[in-house]
């Protein structure tokens, strides 16, 4: 997919390229407000990344341009404000998802892919791993055709593995994903952990390889290569 | 006590004290005007007698006249003026009068004649003097009263209505306070100065909120950058275990200092009073969900849920609400042991939830600072009470810790 990233922080905004860049979208970045509002006009994207604080302008205006001039792309907000009022307001003039920084590559990553999914296949798409199959939609996780009963938040955890494959995944940016970031217990990665057993057992059973590697106290990643 | 009282009481006090001195200074200027009166007419009297005499060789009938005397030595006495009470059997009592005596000459002879005329009743004078200036004093007061009245809410007007222009404005607000001008120099002098301090309070304090502001929005884009770098070298797979280690507290403070910073933004807005919606929010609706939010994690805590909520609506900003009561539950969540017990009870009064837990380390009384921990081991950063307690203050709600052996309770007073 083709996506456009408007961050004003040059640093930041090529940390983005190369993450999508490397999960194999065609990213084009824009520093400010200007640049971004010239490649809006001209080209066709699917995603729009807009920062809502730019140098030269509001974020929140190119998403009124976009609507206006009714470019079909998603758009995703990341704001350093975590206030609700801006996040209601981003979402009411036309942004699909709203992120607040700090956030994880893989959140991201997540978000946009859901957002793909639910902007060209209707949602309608599935996702493979070998022989792991996920249905979005319907909460449903298939290893080798057969249906694995789960429970809502292992099949969180399955899905955003599998959307982060061969990522480190943290065990902050697991419960982050799970909870959102208000919650900071640290039951929650023992709750990771037992829950990830869980599913290895539980994908075993049905002949699944175990594709969860364990990284010595900093987290996981799913992944088939060594 | 209010100005108009307080003029008012001096009028009254200044009042009091002239009120004998008027009196005293009307009776002698009286006394002596009529005296004058009475000697002017008796000296025209003796006049007219002393013509008469002259002229007619004889004594002229005079109403003031009282009696005369033939002298028998020649010489000639000045006119005396006296007084004396006589007794008047008409009346039955001593009547004041002005007694004139001078010397007349009939013929050759000297004659002593002595005049008379009545003086008002001293006693009487005295009593229609206290009246007529107890009445004009009282005129005076009520005058004074209304007219002191209508130029206190006249001349007062434009100082009154920039007062209530002041307790209403608070620095919060953006827009710089607008005084009513006045014709009065004083009340203009004290606008400038008013409104110059209240430029220079509320320019300081959107400074200090922009600063805030800035401070924590602009730490959270590096934080970004740093925590996505970390995570990077975390997952590249070139570090050993020691390494990883150094790199995953990076990872754990970096967050820690995020949260400090959103928590720190949360407090300042709560006290900017940013949230000012109120919404009738349906707190046994709200608790129930976010208890089933933390459902797994109560589940895998093994904590028993005991919850005797009733409906309870309470008058205030949603998001504010649903920070306060996540923040308590979360804490007796997070602070619970393992296969504990979590007690949640709502009702009109009060809402109260206890849980089982270990004595936290710190006392009770700081418990509520920002920074306190409970627990310093815990991966928290010690602003969760702080923020709870923030949001019970404004809405006046009274936010109670209590603890024995085992057990910690956390109760929320709605008024």
């Amino acid at each position: 997919m083709k996506i456009l990233v408007i961050e004003d922080n040059v640093e930041l905004l090529q940390d983005i390229q190369n993450f999508l860049e490397e999960e194999g979208n065609i990213c084009e970045i824009a520093p400010n407000y200007k640049s971004a509002y010239d490649k809006i006009g001209f080209f066709p994207y699917d995603i729009l990344i807009v920062d809502i604080s730019l140098t030269d302008g509001n974020g929140l205006d190119i998403i009124r341009a976009v609507k206006r001039e009714n470019i079909d792309a998603g758009i995703i907000i990341i704001s350093a404000k975590n206030a609700l009022e801006d996040k209601i307001h981003g979402l009411e003039i036309g942004a699909d998802d709203y992120l607040t920084k700090p956030f994880y590559m893989t959140e991201l990553n997540a978000r946009i892919k859901a957002l793909y999914r639910r902007k060209v296949y209707r949602g309608n798409r599935e996702i493979f791993f070998n022989e792991i199959k996920i249905k979005p939609e319907s909460y449903e996780v298939f290893v080798q055709d057969q249906l694995l009963n789960l429970t809502k938040k292992e099949f969180d955890i399955i899905h955003f593995f599998v959307v982060n494959k061969h990522r480190l995944l943290t065990k902050e940016a697991i419960a982050e994903h799970l909870w959102g970031d208000h919650i900071e217990m640290a039951d929650s990665y023992k709750f990771i952990y037992t829950h990830l057993a869980n599913l290895r057992k539980k994908i075993a059973k049905l002949g699944g390889n175990n594709y969860v590697q364990t990284i010595y106290s900093v987290g996981y990643k799913f992944t088939d290569r060594e | 006590m209010k100005l108009i009282k307080k003029t008012n009481t001096y009028y009254l006090f200044f009042l009091a004290l002239l009120f004998p001195i008027m009196l005293g200074v009307d009776y002698y200027v009286i006394q002596y005007t009529v005296n004058y009166e009475v000697e002017d007419i008796l000296l025209h009297e003796q006049q007219r007698i002393n013509y008469h005499l002259a002229e007619n060789k004889e004594l002229p009938s005079s109403n003031y006249l009282m009696e005369t005397k033939a002298l028998h030595s020649n010489k000639n006495l000045l006119g005396v003026f006296r007084d004396t009470v006589i007794y008047e059997a008409y009346a039955d009592k001593n009547v004041p009068y002005r007694l004139y005596s001078f010397t007349a000459t009939k013929g050759e002879l000297p004659l002593r004649v002595t005049l008379k005329h009545v003086l008002l009743e001293i006693n009487e004078l005295i009593w229609w003097l206290f009246m007529g200036t107890s009445f004009i004093l009282l005129l005076l007061g009520i005058g004074f009263y209304f007219i002191n009245k209508k130029i206190y809410t006249w001349a007062w007007n434009p100082f009154f209505e920039n007062l209530s222009k002041l307790k209403s404005y608070g620095v919060t607000q953006e827009k710089p306070i607008h005084l009513k001008s006045s014709k009065i120099s004083e009340f203009e002098e004290l606008n400038e100065v008013v409104t110059t301090l209240m430029e220079q309070v509320r320019k300081d304090f959107q400074n200090l909120k922009e600063f805030n502001e800035n401070i924590s929005h602009e730490i959270q884009t590096p934080l970004t950058i740093i925590r996505n770098k970390v995570v990077l070298l975390l997952g590249s797979g070139n570090l050993d275990k020691k390494e990883l280690k150094l790199m995953q507290t990076i990872h754990q403070e970096t967050n820690k200092l995020s949260k400090i910073g959103k928590a720190l933004t949360l407090i300042s807005r709560i006290e900017n009073q940013e949230f000012k919606r109120l919404d009738s929010v349906d707190l046994c609706a709200m608790v129930t969900n976010i208890v089933s939010n933390m459902e797994e994690i109560i589940q895998f805590k093994k904590l028993q849920i005991d919850a005797k909520l009733d409906t309870v609506v309470i008058e205030c900003d949603h998001v504010l609400a649903d920070i306060l009561f996540t923040n308590l539950v979360k804490n007796a969540v997070q602070h619970n042991t393992q296969g504990g017990f979590l007690n949640l009870q709502l009702n009109q009064e009060k809402f109260t939830i206890s849980n089982s837990g270990e004595m936290p380390e710190v006392e009770m009384e700081r418990l509520f600072m920002r920074f306190q921990k409970g627990n310093p081991a815990k991966d928290s950063v010690g602003l969760g009470l702080a923020i709870s307690q923030k949001i019970c203050e404004i809405y006046g709600f009274r936010l109670v810790y209590e603890r024995n052996a085992k057990t910690h309770s956390f109760s929320v007073f709605f008024q």
